[in-house]
């Protein structure tokens, strides 16, 4: 099931940029393969932990900024400037998960809240090394003679890239042994501790290594879009749109935050094309919360699966008991 | 010295005092009883010997060594476990990953093995199949049924391999064909060698189970013995009778 998934959307990944017909629909592609990268990101601390951050814009700005300011003012290479970055936003990741994941459930969220704010007025100020309100613009790390369709193709197949590695870890992580501690901590963190769980460094391990990838994934696109803006790179909504996606497709499914990322991705520009730049689609995507919270808590991935279960053959509608376990009960 | 040692163990919750000033020592391989009213600190206490919550002041020594406000997760390495007044199990996962959540990792590297390592699932199955939910391990923890959950609480506990075990109200809330069997594991592992402190307000069981009963009152131990001095001791009576 799993393999079939994986084979299907390799070859949709490849095969995408010539599939698609304009700069247009493949620019469309890029930004839902960003979305892809920043919800799967997200779900490492999200989905393993049920630590709920929506200031993770925080991780993803930091991961533009540092691509950016690297190579402007440091003169690296982009692609040097791209993980190095990323590395740099991991280290200061640890301290700032050490405070935060102290506090659980609403506390953590509104704390995510606040990292992203200070971050946003911190760019914004300082504008004598991030350009301040003004932004900052990034250079294309190819050349002047890759035209704009190039580009895009080359940004599709590198966030394809980043976001099989993304993927792999996580896979790897959710069978782990790590990755039980993890899901226990989600489950009843006391419970854990009580049982063995280094809770605090496994939340902390978790938090650098989603910081770390989300990072990645704002770097990315930072050469792709060649600008950045202090509003939209430190931006609660930003941060709400990986939790909104990641909801959607399923936080405890390898494949649930890319499924809710091609989702409201594909609703967003589609509005956005459709009806033009409005706030219409924060009222859909308001809606769509709703609908995820009310009526498919599990997200969609799980009740596909559901669903499929049910309509295979041979099924009792309901779990069987046997005499022995009704005389246990 | 063997055995778990508590003195002085203080914790104030506001204005109460949750455990006061509380000394008292537990032998090595006995089945221990603590009994006491509603209220009068007995889950408080087993919190600060586990780590879960930091004692005010007072010190936990266990084999000699000094445990007090340790993480709990440090304590737990140590070889102390513990269930919950109120039965607590991870209810999304299964009740095998239940106990593959008890494994301690070891090195870096080895937090990145698989967490179903055939070994680890042999061993979890042998505890489930020991509490008698060995049919169940692929069933979410959240579908099982109170006494169940129970069970699996107990073999999670067994998972991370602790010679003293604290249990809290274990025959609370369970029907009495499965109290007699949470009664029977309790003795067969103490015959292994494990220790045991068990909050108890069946008087049934704490009479059948122990070898040495703890009175509490108002945070702090009034009178400890074999059962049936306990039973008979007019502080206990007063205690209990609210005098
Ligand atoms: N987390 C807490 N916050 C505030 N008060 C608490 C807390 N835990 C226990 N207490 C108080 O401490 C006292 C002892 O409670 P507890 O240890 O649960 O007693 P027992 O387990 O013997 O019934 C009670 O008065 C209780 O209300
Ligand atoms: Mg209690």
């Amino acid at each position: 099931m799993k393999a079939v998934g994986l084979v299907v959307l390799a070859a949709f990944l490849v095969a995408f940029p010539s599939l698609a017909s304009d700069p247009f629909v493949l620019s469309v592609g890029v930004v839902i393969a960003s979305y892809a990268v920043l919800a799967t990101g997200w779900n490492f601390v999200g989905g393993f932990t049920g630590y709920i951050s929506l200031g993770h814009a925080a991780y993803s700005g930091l991961g533009g900024y540092a691509t950016g300011l690297l190579i402007l003012r440091a003169g690296l290479n982009p692609w040097v400037a791209l993980v190095v970055g990323a590395l740099v936003v991991a280290v200061l990741a640890v301290p700032v998960g050490i405070a935060a994941l102290r506090v659980r459930g609403a506390s953590f969220v509104i704390v995510s809240i606040a990292v992203v704010l200070v971050l946003l007025l911190v760019f914004q100020s300082w504008g004598s090394v991030t350009g301040g309100s003004d932004g900052l613009r990034v250079p294309r790390p190819f050349d002047a003679d890759v035209l704009r369709p190039e580009q895009h193709q080359r940004f599709f197949h590198l966030h394809a890239v980043l976001l099989g590695v993304m993927l792999l870890c996580w896979w790897v992580i959710d069978r782990s042994r790590f990755g039980m501690g993890l899901k226990a901590i989600r489950e009843d963190e006391d419970k854990a501790r009580s049982l063995g769980v280094p809770t605090v460094r496994y939340k902390l391990a978790a938090f650098v290594v989603s910081a770390f990838f989300t990072a990645l994934g704002g770097g990315l696109y930072a050469l792709w879009f060649g600008f950045l803006d202090p509003i939209f790179q430190f931006s609660i909504l930003v941060g709400s749109n990986m939790v909104l996606m990641s909801l959607l497709g399923g936080v405890r499914s390898l494949f649930g935050p890319l499924v809710g990322a091609v989702v409201v991705g594909y609703a967003t520009e589609f509005s956005k094309a459709q009806y033009g730049d409005t706030q219409l689609h924060l009222v859909a995507m308001g809606v769509l919360l709703a609908v995820v919270v009310l009526f498919l808590p599990d997200g969609i991935i799980p009740a596909l699966r559901g669903l499929v279960a049910r309509l295979r053959p041979g099924q009792a509608s309901i779990r069987e008991v046997t005499q022995e376990e009704l005389v246990r009960r | 010295m063997t055995g778990l040692r508590v003195e002085g163990l203080t914790k104030s919750y506001g204005g109460v005092r949750a455990v006061d000033d509380a000394t008292v020592t537990f032998q090595h391989g006995r089945i221990n009883a603590l009994i006491g009213p509603n209220g009068s600190g007995k889950t408080t206490f087993f919190n600060c010997v586990t780590g879960m919550v930091k004692p005010d002041a007072g010190t936990v020594t266990y084999h000699g060594r000094d445990i007090t406000g340790r993480p709990a997760h440090k304590i737990a390495h140590a070889g102390i476990g513990r269930s919950f007044q109120l039965c607590r199990v991870f209810p999304r996962l299964t009740a095998v990953e239940n106990l593959l959540a008890a494994v301690r990792p070891g090195s870096v590297l080895r937090a990145l093995a698989p967490a179903r390592r055939k070994s680890d699932v042999d061993r979890a199955m042998a505890l489930l199949t020991r509490v008698g939910i060995e049919h169940l391990a692929e069933v979410e923890a959240r579908d099982l049924s109170y006494g169940q959950q129970k069970l699996l609480e107990l073999a999670g506990v067994l998972m991370a391999e602790p010679d003293t075990i604290l249990l809290d109200e274990p025959a609370g809330g369970v029907n009495p064909a499965l109290v007699e069997r949470i009664g029977e594991l309790v003795r067969s592992l103490n015959a292994e060698g494990r220790t045991f402190l068990i909050v108890e307000h069946n008087m049934d069981v704490v009479m059948s189970l122990s070898d040495h009963v703890v009175v509490f009152d108002r945070g702090r131990p009034i009178a400890s013995g074999p059962p049936d001095a306990v039973r008979a001791d007019p502080l206990v009576l007063a205690a209990y009778l609210g005098g």
